[in-house]
């Protein structure tokens, strides 16, 4: 009796600090691209390693940032999107071009490597800037972009772990505000409308 | 005893019938639209994708797959929890009866993780799927990229957030 009782407390607590680790923060359910609002992630400026040095956001002040949250094991959802932005990217005229930058930000820190981050940004040849930093600097950026991640242990895989993640390109203007987030499988049509309507 | 002798053959029949049923259910299932994914090189996976129809009155459920082009093939699909996209290895992929079901982008796939050599477009990747009665079937695609130039679709809405994943199919 004593000891059910005493198992009892544990697996609660244990069910508490589960839930602690891997409750989502607060994401929009999104069917299509929505405006943020005020009680929604903030965005903000932020400063992550490339292969060539420390590259901040602010760096790109003037231009529309699109940004993207995964990893480069990743075997299917961040190449589709990354893949539908060169496709996207690659349908702009050269001037749009210039004033667009596409980020890529690992939250995959413990495996991507900048130099494997280049390595993957460039297949898309879309100019894209892979970035990762500490896990606490990505926790950070994550929390106020309103990222979700987690790492799935399988034991059957050894290191080759997946991460769970939320799939949302987030828009930030050319003054660095977070203006929208675009669900997964946004088409390159759907993103060519979104970079005509903010590079008018 | 005549009761015993008809629920023994009504028995014999219903076996039989199933019997039949349990024929290469791998003649039941219709392929269209296959293909392997291109990735880049850094990734340890590809995937392949196609469509499956089951002709038959029974369900079907694709339970193994089988390629020479990588270490381990495995059944996987992904949810979208709120915009945050898991992929889960599954055991079995079912066709119910008289149905399609996509494997696609973002949805159910045929995972080929560790492959051989780098999977590249204009080669072809033969996958053997394996159904629940053993039968086999073996199937033949293209690979292609993940940046497809996919036709343009003049008016074509997407509704509810549901839209293509960018592949030409």
């Amino acid at each position: 009796m004593n000891n059910k009782f005493t198992f009892g407390i544990i697996f609660i607590g244990a069910l508490i600090g589960l839930v602690m680790v891997f409750a989502p923060l607060q994401t929009t359910h999104l069917g299509n691209a929505q405006l943020i609002t005020a009680e929604k992630p903030k965005g903000g400026d932020f400063t992550l390693t490339a292969v060539d040095g420390e590259h901040s956001l602010s760096d790109y002040k003037g231009k529309l940032v699109l940004l993207y949250f995964g990893y480069t094991f990743c075997p299917d959802i961040c190449p589709t999107n990354l893949g539908n932005l060169s496709v996207a990217y690659r349908n702009l005229s050269a001037e749009q071009k210039d004033k667009l930058q596409i980020l890529f930000v690992s939250v995959d820190p413990e495996r991507d490597t900048p130099q494997r981050l280049k390595q993957y940004a460039d297949y898309f040849e879309a100019s894209i800037v892979g970035l990762t930093g500490t896990p606490q600097t990505l926790m950070e950026i994550a929390r106020r972009y309103g990222v979700v991640y987690a790492r799935v242990d399988d034991p059957n895989n050894g290191t080759n772990y997946a991460v769970d993640h939320s799939a949302f390109t987030y828009v930030v203007d050319q003054n660095g505000l977070l203006q929208q987030q675009l669900p997964h499988a946004t088409t390159p049509e759907q993103f060519i409308k979104i970079i005509n309507q903010y590079l008018r | 005893m005549k009761k015993t002798l008809s629920t023994l053959t009504l028995g014999l029949i219903c076996s039989l019938t199933s019997l039949h049923a349990w024929a290469a259910q791998a003649d039941h299932i219709k392929v269209e639209n296959p293909f392997a994914r291109e990735v880049p090189p850094t990734a340890p996976a590809s995937a392949s994708f196609m469509t499956l129809t089951n002709d038959s009155a029974q369900e079907i459920k694709l339970v193994q797959a089988y390629s020479d082009v990588a270490k381990t093939i495995e059944l996987h699909t992904h949810t979208n929890d709120d915009g945050v996209m898991r992929m889960r290895k599954i055991d079995a992929i079912t066709i119910p009866a008289n149905t399609t079901v996509e494997l696609k982008p973002g949805g159910l796939h045929i995972m080929l993780i560790g492959p051989f050599n780098p999977i590249k477009v204009g080669q072809t990747v033969e996958v053997n799927l394996e159904f629940v009665d053993g039968s086999r079937k073996m199937v033949t695609m293209p690979v292609k990229s993940f940046m497809a130039m996919q036709p343009m679709q003049g008016g074509h809405k997407c509704g509810n957030g549901k839209c293509g994943s960018g592949m030409g199919h």
